[in-house]
């Protein structure tokens, strides 16, 4: 009775094929957080929600801070954020860890969206420029702390001047462990176009935050 | 190295120099004990570096924490997630190809304006005639 039930959901067939495709599920949740990320997408994939959580536990903080730099606005951020791991998940049963690390694909997925987002808001500045704003060291003196709040600001506005590439170029060379070739992948871009997005995007910073330079 | 190149790979490639490809980080460091510009240069490359490092905006943990909750719950509502239709692994499949499929489209592209553009009726003539003009052909072997 159970089995003619089940089968007469829709899309149950599909289902059961994937399930006898997929890669055995582990039986407890140490073995789930044991696994590769490839391993989890590929359970994912079949289905596995508790196996896709471990993944976002893994990743969600690289994740949202990709998607905070590229916006400048932690609410934008975290949506993004969201709708990325969203699709990572609906995505999960194409992903094919031969072609791609899962967090280079997740990365794309991230960058993409967060650069469509800041394309879409066009020239209006990001509602969070405060993002930065209270981040001075306490322990410094007052005026060593406005001056560094003051350099925060013109580092965060001038960012925001930026194309949303080239931000999302900066976003990626300072994330700790990343590789120029996993950069210029999550980018869609070959190592030569990513170091020309740096160039671009340095020289302008340069130009706002040290307009008296030589450079 | 020259100043003008160094400027180019000081961006590209931040002020770290042992990051740079071996031969260029010796060609620098050869050019900063020498050029008290490139050291210029350099310094005002770290200090963007630093800036940088210091200043890129951080999420704090009550964000990271909503995220994890945020996609655990729009997980857990979501359907599970739709097997590849056939159209979809035919296009997966066929997707590195694409560079190499829009190149040949070009180059056949190109023959076809090339014969259109040919004058029409041209008379074929000897294809052997550029070898009469060699200076062996008139004498005996």
């Amino acid at each position: 009775m159970l089995n003619r039930l089940t089968l007469a959901l829709p899309g149950a067939d599909w289902r059961r094929d994937a399930c006898q495709d997929a890669p055995r599920r582990p039986a407890g949740l140490a073995a789930r957080e044991d696994a590769g990320d490839a391993e989890l997408m590929a359970w994912a994939g079949a289905g596995d929600r508790a196996a896709f959580d471990i993944l976002v536990e893994r990743h969600a903080e690289r994740v949202l801070r990709l998607a905070l730099r590229v916006l400048g606005d932690a609410a934008e951020a975290e949506d993004v954020a969201q709708d990325a791991f969203l699709r990572a998940w609906q995505a999960a049963p194409r992903f094919d860890p031969g072609r791609a690390r899962f967090t280079t694909w997740l990365h794309r997925i991230v960058l993409n969206l967060a650069i469509d987002h800041a394309r879409r808001r066009g020239r209006l500045p990001p509602a969070g420029l405060d993002a930065a704003k209270d981040l001075p060291d306490p322990a410094k003196g007052p005026e060593a702390r406005l001056s560094e709040a003051e350099g925060r600001e013109a580092l965060v506005a001038a960012l925001d001047a930026l194309p949303p590439r080239q931000r999302a170029a900066i976003a990626l060379a300072y994330e700790e462990g990343l590789s120029g070739a996993a950069a210029a992948e999550a980018l869609s871009v070959s190592e030569r176009a990513l170091e020309g997005l740096l160039r671009r995007a340095r020289q302008m910073l340069r130009a706002r935050l040290d307009p008296g330079g030589k450079r | 190295m020259r100043l003008g190149s160094f400027a180019r790979r000081l961006d590209a490639w931040g002020p770290a120099l042992e990051q740079w490809p071996e031969r260029e980080r010796r060609a620098a460091k050869a050019l900063l004990a020498t050029s008290a510009e490139a050291r210029a240069l350099h310094g005002r490359a770290r200090a963007l570096d630093r800036a940088l490092r210091d200043g890129l905006p951080q999420p704090d943990a009550a964000a990271v924490a909503r995220l994890r909750s945020g996609v655990a719950r729009r997980i857990a509502r979501a359907p599970l997630p739709a097997p590849p239709t056939f159209l979809q692994r035919l296009t997966d499949a066929l997707s590195p190809a694409v560079p190499a499929g829009c190149g040949a489209l070009v180059a056949m592209a190109s023959c076809a304006l090339w014969l259109a553009l040919a004058p029409p009726g041209a008379p074929a003539g000897d294809p052997l005639a550029p070898l009469q003009a060699l200076p062996f052909t008139a004498e005996p072997l």
